[in-house]
């Protein structure tokens, strides 16, 4: 199945802003960003820190709505969903 | 009441918004916490705009290095507070205003005390920790707060109204990394002009505001995208405001 990642801000530097990825069918929201995160190391850095954990300041939303980290391993996708990817900015 | 001489400076935005609204811009009491690249054209517009009690917030002094976007602070203020050299600056600009300028960090202990009285917030400051202080205060005493941030050629805002929306820490649960970040003017500018906006229209009461909505500029290609956000029901930091919203009490 076809899933769409729409990545912003400094993430689009790096991951392209919007970019479909192939995967298994029932695939969950965890199996996409580690298929993201194989792509260059770069990206697996932005996603994960060095213990393999999701970084958590990131936003992730499902088809245009918002979904905790906690719920990555459980989530399942589906053909054409769009997740988005959001690291925050904080400087003033 | 207007004098004849606010009705004439702002004449033109009176034929746009009307005197009743133009009074309303007058009665307004906003808090600005920080004087740095938001802050300074956040408050530039407001005080032109004709809000009748700003005060601002910060706890640095001016620094060559901030000079390619604070543009309240000019060579001559290097090492002047901030708070001291931007209000020099908004009171030549309308002197029919007053302007409060405090130099302080925000702090768990002063929060209260900096924001008492005040009909709305502004964050315009450059770090979470203190961000996240001034949501918590600002829930406290219920009053609405409109943030914005800035990185590079990235930005985002949103208005956050107590008991109605999203707060800080439902929208950004944990803080970004990083303290020193890479900022072209132009995007301070333009965070910190919608930031100014969104005031306006808080105050008088018109157009739609970015509520539970998180607006991200992206000055790559000039464009705007949402995210549409809510309230986390489990959140630490709005969930004692609900409570207390429900209990009618500050327990």
């Amino acid at each position: 199945m076809k899933v769409l990642v729409r990545a912003f801000a400094g993430f689009r530097d790096v991951m392209g802003e919007s970019t479909s990825y192939d995967l298994p069918d029932k695939s969950d929201l965890s199996t996409l960003l580690s298929l993201i995160a194989s792509r260059s190391e770069e990206s697996r850095a932005l996603l994960f820190d060095n213990k393999g954990q999701l970084r958590g300041h990131i936003i992730l939303m499902v088809n245009r709505k918002r979904v905790s980290r906690t719920v990555i391993g459980t989530l399942l996708l589906s053909e054409g969903d769009e997740v988005a990817l959001y690291p925050p900015v904080a400087g003033g | 009441m207007l004098t004849d001489r606010e009705i004439q400076r702002y004449s033109r935005q009176i034929t746009f918004i009307g005197e009743e609204n133009q009074e309303r811009l007058k009665s307004a009491h906003i808090v600005i916490a920080g004087a740095g690249g938001l802050g300074c054209p956040i408050a530039i517009y407001l005080t032109v705009a004709g809000i009748g009690h700003i005060t601002i917030i910060d706890c640095d002094k001016v620094d060559r290095t901030n000079l390619n976007r604070q543009i309240l602070h000019w060579e001559r203020d290097i090492g002047r507070e901030k708070t001291r050299s931007a209000c020099d600056k908004l009171q030549q600009l309308n002197p029919e205003i007053r302007i409060d300028a405090i130099t302080t960090v925000i702090t768990r202990e002063n929060a209260s005390a900096l924001i008492t009285g005040a009909g709305l917030i502004i964050d315009a400051l450059d770090n979470f920790e203190g961000r996240y202080i001034l949501n918590r205060a600002a829930l406290d005493h219920a009053i609405p707060c409109i943030h914005g941030a800035v990185c590079g050629y990235d930005g985002h805002v949103t208005t956050m109204i107590p008991g109605e929306t999203a707060c800080l820490r439902c929208i950004f649960p944990e803080p970004p990394t990083g303290s020193e970040f890479p900022i072209i003017g132009t995007t301070a500018g333009i965070i910190g002009l919608l930031q100014a906006h969104e005031a306006i229209k808080y105050i008088i009461g018109r157009g739609e505001l970015l509520k539970n909505r998180l607006l991200l500029w992206d000055g790559r290609g000039s464009t705007v995208s949402y995210l549409d956000l809510e309230r986390d029901p489990l959140c630490k930091v709005c969930g004692e405001f609900q409570k207390r919203k429900v209990t009618g009490g500050k327990g």
